[in-house]
C-alpha cells in the first residue's frame, strides 16, 4: 500500500454567521498518496481555493478532520500562491531565508535556497529584488521558496494563472521535472481543465455545491500533448464530465426558480 | 541553462553618507532660493519705504540672528529646548506607536481610542501648553508633558494607517511557513511600517517644536520660547523675527540632514527598482 501524505475526512467549511451560513465545502473526503501530483479543478466559487487554505491552516473549518503526515525533520507545508507574495524590500536570497524553519540551521537552509534556485533556473538572482524580475521569474522564486522548506506537501493555488500562456506552458514542463526530481507530494489547484489533465496523475473535480463531483486517475504517459491521441480523448472525456456537472447545476437552478 | 536575461546587479549600494550628501546637494541647488530671494527683496523694499518705525528690514533681522549665533545664546537655548523636545517627542513616539498599533490591529482599541485621538489632533497646542504650565509650573515637566499630549495623536493616526496597510497576503504567507514572531516583526512588519513611522516623525516633530516653544513662552525661564518672550516684552521685533528665522533653519536642517536621507536610505530597494525601470 502507498504511504499517505494527506488525509481529509468529512471536511465541512462554511462562511458567515451561525444560522445564516453559506456551505462552501460539504463533507469532503480524500487521501493523497505520497509523491503524487493531484490537480483539483472546479468552477469559480466551487471552494477550491478555500479547500487549499483550510489545508494550509489559514482558515478554520467547521467539522471533519485534516491530517498531514510529515517526515521527521521536514516541514509540513510549502505553498505557491497565485501571485508570488515575495517581500519587496528583501533580496531574493533573503526572501528564501525568511521562511527558514526553526529546526534548520542557517547554513543548511542557505545551501537549500541555492540548490532550489538553481533547480528553477535562477542561479544568479540571489542579490536582486523581486521587482527586478519578470512575473514568471517571481513565480519561479515562489516555487523555490516552497521547495526549500522541503515540505511533506506542496500546495499550489493557480500558480501560473497570471502568466502569459507561453511562459505558463514552459513553467508546467519545469514543474513536472521538479516534481519528478524531488518526489514531492503536490496538490495543484486550477480552473484550467487542460492544465489539470496535463499535470496531474489524479484529478479531483469539485462542483458548485462543494462536493467532489469526480475523482479520476490519470494514467497517461508524459509529456502529454495534443498530438497524442490518448491524451486528446482523455481530455475530451474530462471536458464532457465538466459540462455534465454544469448542466446539472443549470437544471437545479431552473428547478429552484419554478 | 539560464532563463535569466539580465543578471547584472547595480554596482553601488547607496550609503548613508552618500544619501546625506545627495540630500544637501538637492537642498542647495534648488529653485526654492529664487523664492527666498524674491521674498527678501520685497520685504527689504517694503520695510525701507513704508517707514513703519518698528518693522525691521530682513538685513537687520538676519544680523540679529547672527548676533544670537555668535554670542552662543542660540546654541545654549537651542540645547535646552532640544532636550525638552527630544524627551517629550521620544515618549510621544513610543506612546503613539503603541496606541497606533493597538488601533490598527484590534477593532476594540480602535473604537476605544478614536475619539481621544481626534480630540487630541484638533485641540490647539496652546491649550496643552497653558494647561501643563498651570499644572506642572516652571521646569522640565511642563514642556515635556505638553509635547507628549499634543504630539502622540499625530503619531498614532499615522501608525494606525500603517498597520492597516500591512499586506495581509504576506502575513498569510508567513503563517503558512510558520515564520517565528521576531523574524516576522523585523522583516515584514517593521519594513511595512517604516514609511508611516517616518511620516509620523516628520509631522510629530514639527508639532513637538511648536508646543515646546509655546510652553516656554508662557512658563519657561529658559529655551528658545523664553527668549522670544524676552524680545517680545521689550517690543524688539527684529529679535522675535530673528528667532523665527533660526527656528526655521533648524527645522530645515533636520528635514534635509536627517529625515530625507533616512527616508532614502530605508527606501533604497525602491531606488534600485527605479534604476532598472
Amino acid at each position: 500500500m502507498e504511504a499517505t501524505a494527506i488525509s481529509v475526512r468529512n471536511l465541512v467549511k462554511t462562511y458567515g454567521d451561525p444560522g445564516r451560513e453559506l456551505l462552501v465545502l460539504d463533507r469532503i473526503s480524500f487521501d493523497v498518496a505520497t509523491s503524487s501530483l493531484v490537480t483539483i479543478v472546479g468552477p469559480s466559487g466551487s471552494g477550491k481555493s478555500t479547500l487549499l487554505n483550510v489545508l494550509a491552516g489559514l482558515e478554520p473549518y467547521k467539522s471533519g478532520n485534516v491530517e498531514i503526515y510529515s517526515s521527521a525533520g521536514g516541514s509540513k507545508l510549502g505553498y505557491v500562491f497565485q501571485s508570488s507574495r515575495l517581500l519587496p524590500w528583501l533580496s531574493i536570497e533573503d526572501n528564501l531565508m525568511f521562511v527558514r524553519p526553526q529546526h534548520v540551521d542557517k547554513a543548511r537552509h542557505k545551501e537549500r535556497t541555492q540548490r532550489y534556485l538553481k533547480m528553477v533556473g535562477l542561479k544568479n538572482v540571489g542579490q536582486k529584488y523581486p521587482h527586478q524580475l519578470s512575473g514568471g521569474m517571481q513565480q519561479r522564486v515562489g516555487i523555490a521558496r516552497s521547495l526549500c522548506v522541503e515540505p511533506a506537501v506542496l500546495l499550489m493555488d493557480e500558480p501560473f494563472s497570471h502568466l502569459d500562456e507561453l511562459t505558463a506552458e514552459q513553467m508546467r514542463a519545469e514543474l513536472l521535472q521538479i516534481w519528478q526530481a524531488t518526489q514531492r507530494t503536490i496538490i495543484f489547484i486550477t480552473h484550467d481543465l487542460q492544465e489539470a489533465v496535463q499535470l496531474g496523475d489524479r484529478l479531483i473535480m469539485l462542483d458548485y455545491q462543494g462536493h467532489i463531483f469526480e475523482d479520476i486517475k490519470i494514467d497517461l504517459p508524459r509529456p502529454r500533448e495534443f498530438t497524442d491521441r490518448a491524451f486528446v480523448d482523455f481530455y475530451a472525456d474530462v471536458v464532457r464530465r465538466f459540462h455534465q456537472m454544469q448542466a446539472k447545476r443549470a437544471e437545479e437552478l431552473t428547478d429552484s426558480e419554478t | 541553462m539560464s532563463l535569466v536575461a539580465d543578471t547584472s546587479v547595480p554596482a553601488s549600494q547607496p550609503t548613508w553618507a552618500g544619501q546625506l550628501a545627495e540630500s544637501l546637494r538637492r537642498f542647495f541647488l534648488h529653485r526654492r532660493w529664487i523664492t527666498f530671494i524674491v521674498i527678501g527683496v520685497v520685504w527689504q523694499v517694503t520695510a525701507m519705504t513704508a517707514n513703519i518705525g518698528l518693522f525691521p528690514t530682513p538685513i537687520t533681522v538676519i544680523a540679529t540672528s547672527w548676533q544670537y549665533v555668535i554670542t552662543g545664546l542660540f546654541f545654549s537655548e537651542l540645547g535646552i529646548s532640544m532636550l525638552r523636545i527630544i524627551l517629550g517627542f521620544s515618549a510621544a513616539l513610543l506612546i503613539g506607536l503603541i496606541v497606533g498599533i493597538l488601533m490598527g490591529s484590534r477593532r476594540f482599541w480602535d473604537e476605544f481610542f478614536q475619539d481621544f485621538v481626534i480630540l487630541g489632533l484638533s485641540l490647539p497646542g496652546l491649550i496643552y501648553a497653558l494647561l501643563c504650565v498651570m499644572v506642572f509650573g516652571i521646569g522640565l515637566t511642563a514642556p515635556v508633558m505638553a509635547i507628549i499630549l499634543a504630539t502622540y495623536p499625530f503619531v498614532a493616526v499615522n501608525i494606525r494607517e500603517g498597520v492597516k496597510a500591512i499586506d495581509k497576503e504576506l502575513l498569510d504567507m508567513s503563517r503558512v511557513y510558520t515564520v517565528d514572531r521576531w523574524r516576522l516583526v523585523r522583516q515584514l512588519i517593521l519594513p511595512s511600517l517604516l514609511p508611516f513611522i517616518l511620516a509620523a516623525i516628520r509631522v510629530g516633530f514639527t508639532v513637538a517644536w511648536k508646543v515646546s516653544v509655546l510652553t516656554e513662552v508662557f512658563g519657561g525661564d529658559s529655551g528658545i520660547g523664553y527668549q522670544i518672550r524676552v524680545d517680545f516684552a521689550s517690543f524688539k521685533m527684529r529679535g522675535v523675527l530673528g528667532w523665527g528665522i533660526l527656528f526655521g533653519m533648524v527645522m530645515l536642517a533636520i528635514e534635509y540632514g536627517l529625515l530625507v536621507p533616512a527616508e532614502q536610505h530605508f527606501a533604497r530597494w525602491r531606488a534600485k527598482v527605479k534604476e532598472v525601470i
